[in-house]
């Protein structure tokens, strides 16, 4: 289907109700015996989807692959809604000169608006995304990127973009979808600095407003008035004044949120927070509020409090240990949104998409439930960007983009992302090259102490443990509240690791299995405390 | 489209268009709701990071003390009675109820929190210097709690501060005045009954003259004393003027008949807004300048537009012009011998706060410095070294008129009934060299106790004992 197509059909909406985009996969696809994780719905132990159009258009267990549908058997694989990034950098423009170096921009053409300062960019305007970008976002099951301005206060308009090869500008499934705001200045002219930036945003916001209610009283009625100028910065603006396009604002401190929501809260905004990753500090500034949380997760010595820590206890803090507990809170962000309510999406925010599904791991690890985890990967993004019937959810009628992993769920501690589908189109993932595997020097190495903390439906209990290890085997033991207990039985499968334990709680033998992956001096997994279920532990080796 | 228009990038041209359907903005603006002063342990959500608030006793008492009031001499043995955060009793023969906290006062000096009437401590910026009047500009916004210069502060019995835009620019930005409830969220530090003011600058700072321009940048107007005072001329006029627009605005409403059509109200300038609240004496102006000829042209401009200049800032010629200060009804808020680090400091003399306070000037010492601020109270007691100042005087150099300054000596500044009981015990007399703040409180909460925190001989102690740390030590 050539380009000229596409734009004819999207140029008639009639055509667009009843016909599907000409580069919409035309296919139907049929994927059967898979395990389905509708997120909308209770998990289909072994169900069949079935793909026409791009479409989902039919799901379940009883479902029959139609004649024309090409079958692709997922025995033993599981899939879920594909990932929706809203916190992607893929495609963001590339950021002006900091402050202070090389001559300014003021010079070259003082009535050019600079970058960071003109809401009217479009994202969609000569959209052009690296290949490379796309498939890794892709090999980590992402389906669509909010692919958005990345600096200044008034970035510009965000389009949510499907991660599909070569994609182009008609086939944003939303544009504008946000107006992107921050708290970055411009090198060398007014707002250089985060004082004048927030001036900058009140005032222009202040003018839109108003700007926004003149043209409305020329537009109902013109006779006899001097016709307001037109301002296409202030019209880009309109909108989101309006409340009719969501306002994502980049802040990831503590003060940086609550100065997002202050100015939000002053014009009304329809605000969602984007990073987010000191929310778990401003709780109170973010109730009632949405949030894109970042994975990326900040290092414990920058995080708001860090030195405030420090001037606490005449004790002199333990360092290693300050961090452990500042890492622990770090990676509860998430976990401290959900407990409070705040409607989020999870998203990358700097971090590798490859990093994604690991960090929400950890996110998990630190307490975040599953399926709240589930949820912010896939319908709370759609949600955000107002698009809860198109995407999101494993439902007849919506988008296909569709993530399909193995070794387990898209979550689960050893799973592997091997096919997607976006808009119907079937992209498959090759396994990354087991490169822990087979070697005995690449497996894990376990070998030595550990601090490790298993959060337990009772709470938070912190465990050491010390490691043999003996090529892929291990033993050693471990020291709770409950005493210290040995086992033996350690196997490592190049990153993933497993043993078991019976401990004696009060003459009443438990036996307790924990599964883990190691990722360096780090290890996040579960562990299954006998017949009272699981409990999700991250373990961190001793220098 | 002026140069100097922040919002010259978007431009609107409001013709005299009759509206129907606009909201009332305010004539001014509205200030940020009222602040909460005390909010819930919310800082650090949960986790290691979180910061407790120290309780509020709801009866503490100081026994036994030298008690310097500030205001109304030095008590000796005497008792501070302080209930649900405010000053509740002072003197000799205060009876202590028996559910009371009591701090044992035996040999300490007592005396009213530090107020720092000139710091740059928590900005997050300082200077917008793009442009030569940046009223616009709120230090509130860009604050930050927790770097570590706060807590020094309160180890040198500072509660409160002035936090100013920098010097580089005629009209700088608002300031905001907080108090150090160290490891509280931001909001909770301002101090809630503090009226606005704004940062103004005279001289070689402003006029860039020390600094060249980058390369392939344009000199930024003014660069003479002349040009400052036409700025400042021109934006007064200019606040005039927007404010006689709003006032038209305001009669043509109330002159409105019902089919009439809604007049328009005048585009909203956050520039001009804060300009017009000094015209109408609600924002507070505290001056950068060091020489007598332009503190005299400053009090001529704000006379012209009837407005008083609540602190001039640094000073430091201010003895040539005491009487004129002091006529303008203006306070000074100097260095205690800080001098000829450049040329406008050059006519700087240590005598000069004791000189001024004696031709009846409020006079504050302030800081302008992380570092200074630790141990304001050395730089008061220069004030009676060199210029012979009364140990009140000095003391009110650093709590009473600094309050003054700032707009907020009816609650805090002196020992006194009624004020928030904002307090440093030192473990000596404030002005001996060797003594030292051992507890500072805020609202009747110990922020800072010397016995819990890792002060620097703790450090050293460890480093004896084995591994070493930097986390106590200097910068």
């Amino acid at each position: 289907m050539t380009a000229f197509g596409a734009r004819t059909l999207l140029a008639s909406a009639v055509v667009l109700a009843t016909a599907s985009p000409g580069w919409a996969q035309e296919g139907t696809w049929a994927l059967v015996n898979v395990r389905i994780h509708p997120v909308s719905g209770p998990v289909i132990e072994r169900g069949t989807i079935v793909i026409r159009n791009g479409l989902i258009a039919a799901v379940g267990a009883d479902v029959t692959a139609p004649a024309d549908a090409r079958v692709l058997d997922l025995s033993g694989r599981e899939v879920a809604p594909g990932i929706i990034d809203l916190a992607s950098t893929i495609g963001g423009s590339p950021a002006p000169a900091p402050p202070g170096r090389g001559p300014g921009g003021a010079a070259q053409n003082a009535d050019a608006i600079p970058a960071g300062l003109d809401p009217s960019l479009m994202a969609t305007d000569g959209l052009k995304l690296s290949e490379a970008d796309l498939r890794g976002a892709r090999e980590a099951g992402i389906t669509a990127i909010l692919v958005a301005p990345s600096r200044g206060a008034f970035r510009g308009r965000s389009a949510l973009i499907p991660t599909r090869a070569s994609v182009a500008a008609d086939q944003a499934i939303k544009a504008p979808a946000a107006l992107q705001m921050g708290f970055e200045g411009v090198s060398g002219q007014y707002p250089a600095t985060l004082l004048g930036v927030i001036a900058y945003e009140r005032q222009t916001l202040y003018d839109a407003q108003r700007y926004a209610l003149v043209a409305e009283r020329y537009r109902t009625n013109p006779r006899g008035l001097a016709r307001p100028a037109f301002d296409p910065g202030l019209e880009a603006l309109v909108p989101a004044v309006r409340r009719e396009l969501p306002v994502f604002f980049a802040a990831s401190e503590e003060n940086e949120i609550r100065r997002a929501v202050r100015i939000a809260g002053e014009f009304d905004l329809d605000l969602t927070v984007v990073g987010a990753t000191e929310g778990f500090r401003a709780l109170d500034a973010l109730a009632g509020r949405a949030a894109v949380v970042s994975v990326n997760f900040p290092k414990a010595s920058e995080v708001t409090g860090w030195s405030y820590r420090l001037t606490r206890s005449a004790e002199l803090p333990d360092s290693a240990a300050a961090d452990r507990a500042a890492r622990a809170a770090i990676e509860g962000n998430a976990a401290a949104l959900a407990r409070s309510g705040v409607r989020f999406a999870l998203g990358t925010g700097g971090a590798r998409p490859g990093e994604l599904l690991a960090n929400v791991r950890k996110a998990i690890a630190a307490g975040l439930p599953r399926e709240t985890a589930l949820e912010a990967l896939t319908i709370r993004p759609a949600e955000l960007v107002g698009l809860g019937e198109a995407l999101g959810t494993i439902e007849v009628g919506k988008i296909a983009n569709l993530v399909v992993t193995d070794r387990g769920d898209l979550l689960g501690d050893s799973s592997r992302v091997r096919d997607v589908f976006i808009d119907g189109e079937h992209y498959e993932v090759a396994p990354a090259r087991p490169a822990s595997r087979g070697a005995a020097t690449s497996a894990a190495r376990l070998g030595g102490s550990w601090t490790m903390t298993i959060n337990t439906p009772q709470g938070a209990q912190e465990v050491s443990m010390t490691v043999q290890q003996s090529g892929s085997e291990f033993s050693g033991s471990m020291t709770s509240m409950f005493g210290t207990t040995e086992f033996s039985d350690g196997q490592i499968d190049g990153r993933t690791v497993s043993w078991s334990m019976v401990l004696d709680m009060g003459g009443n033998a438990m036996t307790i299995t924990y599964q883990g992956e190691v990722d360096g001096t780090r290890m996040t997994g579960t562990a299954t405390l006998g017949q009272f279920g699981t409990a999700p532990f991250t373990a961190e080796k001793r220098p | 489209m002026t140069p100097r228009s922040r919002v010259a990038a978007l431009p609107i041209a409001v013709a005299a268009l009759a509206l129907s359907a606009l909201p009332a903005p305010a004539q001014q603006p509205n200030r940020p709701p009222i602040r909460r002063v005390d909010v819930p342990m919310l800082n650090g959500g949960d986790g290691p990071l979180a910061a407790p608030i120290p309780p509020q006793p709801k009866v503490m008492a100081i026994t036994n003390a030298t008690i310097m009031t500030a205001s109304r001499g030095t008590i000796e043995k005497g008792t501070v009675l302080i209930r649900d955060g405010k000053i509740a009793a002072v003197g000799t023969d205060v009876s202590v109820p028996a559910d009371a906290v009591v701090i044992d006062g035996t040999g300490r000096y007592v005396t009213p929190g530090i107020i720092d009437a000139h710091s740059h401590s928590m900005a997050e910026a300082i200077n917008e210097g793009t442009q030569s009047i940046t009223s616009e500009v709120r230090i509130e916004d860009v604050l930050r709690q927790d770097g570590i210069g706060v807590f020094r502060e309160l180890a040198g019995g500072v509660t409160t501060l002035n936090i100013l835009h920098g010097s580089a620019n005629t009209i700088g930005g608002q300031n905001a005045v907080v108090k150090l409830r160290w490891g509280l969220p931001i909001d909770s530090m301002l101090f809630a009954e503090a009226p606005p003011g704004i940062k103004f600058a005279l001289g070689e700072n402003v006029r860039q003259t020390n600094r060249p321009p980058g390369p392939g940048r344009e000199a930024r107007y003014p660069r003479t004393r002349m040009g400052v005072e036409e700025l400042l001329r021109d934006a007064f006029t200019r606040a005039t003027e927007y404010r006689a627009e709003w006032r038209a605005y305001d009669a043509a409403v109330k002159a409105r008949r019902k089919n009439d059509p809604e007049p328009i109200p005048p585009a909203r300038d956050l520039e001009l807004d804060a300009l017009v609240e000094i015209i109408e004496g609600t924002r507070l102006v505290h001056a950068h300048s060091y020489r007598s000829d332009e503190i005299l042209m400053l009090l001529e401009v704000a006379k012209d537009f009837g407005f008083r200049v609540s602190s001039l800032q640094h000073v430091l010629e201010g003895y040539k012009v005491a009487d004129e200060i002091e006529a303008a009804g203006s306070g000074a808020s100097t260095f205690a011998d800080n001098w000829a680090y450049k040329l406008e400091a050059w006519d700087a003399i240590p005598h000069n706060a004791a000189l001024m306070a004696e031709r009846g000037v409020r006079v504050s010492i302030n800081s302008d410095s992380d570092e200074r601020a630790r141990r304001l109270y050395q730089e008061a007691a220069k004030a009676m070294k060199y210029g012979g100042a009364s140990e009140e005087e000095a003391l009110k150099m650093i709590t009473l008129n600094a309050a003054w300054q700032l707009g907020v000596d009816k609650y805090v500044g002196s020992i006194e009934v009624g004020k928030q009981a904002d307090i440093a015990i030192f473990n000596g007399h404030p002005f001996a060299p060797a003594s030292r703040v051992e507890k500072t409180i805020i609202d009747g909460r110990v922020f800072f106790d010397r016995d819990k925190v890792p002060t620097l001989e703790k450090v050293l102690e460890k480093k004896k004992a084995g591994r070493t740390t930097t986390d106590g030590g200097a910068r």
